[in-house]
């Protein structure tokens, strides 16, 4: 079986097409070829992204979100996390902030090393499953 | 709201002032409704797949319990109570599907200190049990399907016997079974054992209980509902019944109230045993008992302890909002009527609109792109649906429900065609057109048809 070939542009068509009939929002395909990337818009119009292979050193936006509901906290009170200047360097493991259900903290890890850029949630506010909590720019 | 109330210990009286609605799609909304003109507060909760929920921007809260996957959100009870504690709700409001029969939900609510918008856990788990569902009824006088009230004996000979006193055909169910699954019929008594066999695997695997019952098979039954209403200081009234015979595979298309055809001497006596029933077992709330009813006669199925999606044609004949009654009873109030208020009037229909492919009811996901939904007297739409909707893979295929009242059923038949010929849904497959012919067909509108006939309908279409 032949490797599909993604930079086709009948094969975008199609994966464009199926896409918007599902109702997904979008897709992202790595081949050891390149990467492509379709995003459908509220509009119905598909952005359509592709590189043909990474470029080593570039950035690429992650977001880090909050794995259940509950209050926000961007630091613990013992001072571990600290987020009060960024950008910062951080490596997977650090604990970036917490989630707060009742006495428990829950802490949010970075997942992977980077640069924290942005806080995208307000202190003790309340989130829901999967809420923006952080972007870390990723080095590849 | 302040993050330290999580802190706080739920009151522990009947009175609440936020209910929390575990539930999504056009439930989601009739419940917020109805708490809205309660003066109530409204906590709706979604999965990552509804997140772009209308009904999440009009509540007073709106939050996401977990992925898509209903098994970590809506079936999710530790994410609930969560998002309950979070914030400040009250009560719960289960809506139907997903947790609305769950015994063990209710329970953790009301330990939790919430109100659980429903029957008490003891209730729902009796009613849940088919076995010990039948021996209240039948303890309570209410008409049961000929077959004993325990469950099938181990002993082969002891089950021969049975069967032949019931007399052939009989059926055999899970007692812990529903939604259609776990039943056989066995036409003669050489099948009988292979039968049992194979049902009670099934139970075991799908109910994770073997208990098996068996019953008389009727031929060709119609599926009645009667519509209860009961408070906690033993009060409770029947408001009328329903008609939901049109059915494919056990899934109702579309309902009806009143029953067409039925004698109020014939069925008023049911309602009051029904009414007698719930009194019996304490039962507080909104239920609908089932039957089948052939040949003038009716017989006791099954007791669904949760709000019905049929409820609206009741609602549109009774004069009364349920949803509200449902709400008030688990506020620990009495019932605003008597039995003798109760008069029902008109006709009633309601088509389940459902996003799927009419010709092999495959569901069909996409984006809403065009939406056309009729208005005007005695139509309403319960639906959560807009243009630009995106119909998720994730969960039931019921997108609204299109629900017309009329002075008879001739002019309601009427009314619903008008109504469906206006409605327009763009951009993914629905049943309109098979609700359409529906209302076409001329055995549907002289009111004559049993719940095998939408089946036999089908094929007889798929035929042609």
């Amino acid at each position: 079986m032949s490797a599909i070939d993604f930079s086709d542009p009948a094969t975008i068509a199609f994966l464009t097409d199926a896409l918007t009939a599902a109702g997904v929002a979008g897709l992202e395909i790595s081949a050891p070829s390149g990467q492509l990337r379709i995003v459908v818009s509220s509009a119905g119009e598909a952005k359509i992204g592709s590189n043909r292979s990474a470029q080593p050193g570039s950035v690429s936006p992650v977001l880090v979100r909050a794995p259940l509901a509950g209050y926000f906290c961007v630091a613990h009170r013992s001072g571990s996390a600290e987020v009060s200047s960024l950008p910062r360097a951080i490596c997977a493991t650090d604990v970036l902030g917490f989630i707060r259900v009742g006495p428990v903290l829950l802490p949010v890890s970075a997942g992977r090393s980077g640069t924290v850029t942005k806080l995208l949630a307000e202190a003790d506010a309340m989130v829901g499953y999967g809420a923006p909590l952080f972007e870390i720019e990723v080095q590849s | 709201m302040m993050p330290g109330s999580i802190d706080k210990v739920a009151p522990s009286d009947k009175q609440f002032d936020t209910v929390l609605i575990a539930n999504r799609g056009e439930i989601a909304v009739r419940i917020q409704r109805a708490c809205r003109e309660l003066g109530l507060k409204t906590v709706a909760v979604c999965s990552e797949a509804d997140r772009e929920a209308s009904y999440g921007r009009t509540a007073d809260s709106f939050l996401c319990i977990g992925p898509s996957s209903a098994a970590k959100s809506y079936l999710n009870k530790d994410a609930l109570l969560l998002a309950a504690r979070l914030t400040g709700a009250g009560a719960i409001h289960p809506g139907y599907g997903f947790l609305s029969e769950n015994a063990e939900f209710a329970r953790v609510v009301e330990e939790a200190g919430l109100v659980f918008i429903g029957p008490d856990a003891s209730s729902i788990a009796t009613m849940g049990d088919k076995i010990s569902a039948k021996r209240a009824m039948m303890a309570a006088g209410v008409p049961c399907v000929p077959g004993p009230d325990t469950a099938l004996p181990d002993d082969p000979a002891a089950v021969e016997r049975i069967a032949l006193e019931i007399g052939y055909p009989v059926i055999i169910k899970a007692a812990g079974g529903g939604g259609g699954r776990g039943m056989r019929v066995v036409q003669e008594a050489g099948r009988l054992h292979e039968a049992i066999a194979l049902t009670r695997e099934e139970a075991q695997q799908a109910f994770g209980s073997p208990s098996l019952y068996i019953e008389k098979f009727l031929q060709h039954p119609r599926h009645i509902e009667i519509q209860v209403l009961c408070d906690i200081h033993g009060s409770a009234v029947w408001l009328g019944h329903r008609d939901c015979s049109m059915q494919r595979r056990h899934q109702k298309v579309v309902e009806e109230a009143p029953a067409p055809g039925i004698p109020p001497e014939v069925i008023g006596p049911v309602g009051l045993a029904c009414v007698q029933a719930c009194r019996q077992v304490g039962y507080r709330g909104v239920g609908t008992f089932e039957f089948l009813y052939e040949d003038g006669a009716f017989y006791f199925i099954e007791m669904n302890t949760r709000l019905q999606v049929e409820h609206p044609v009741t609602e549109m004949t009774s004069g009364l909002d349920i949803v509200q009654s449902q709400i008030k009873a688990a506020q620990g109030n009495p019932l605003e009527v008597s039995q003798a208020d109760v008069q029902c009037e008109g006709h009633s229909f309601e088509c389940r609109i459902n996003a799927e492919d009419p010709d092999n009811f495959l569901p069909s996901a996409g984006v809403i792109s065009d939406l056309v939904l009729p208005e005007g007297e005695g139509i309403r739409v319960d639906t959560h649906i807009h243009a630009g909707y995106k119909v998720s893979p994730y969960y039931d295929s019921l997108i609204g429900k299109l629900i017309v009242h009329a002075p008879t059923r001739a002019e309601a038949m009427i009314k619903m065609r008008e109504a469906l010929s206006r409605t327009r849904i763009g951009g993914i497959a629905t049943n309109l057109s098979l609700l359409r012919a529906l209302f076409e067909d001329e055995a549907f509108g002289r009111g004559e048809t049993d719940i095998h006939y939408l089946e036999q309908w089908l094929k007889q279409r798929g035929a042609r």
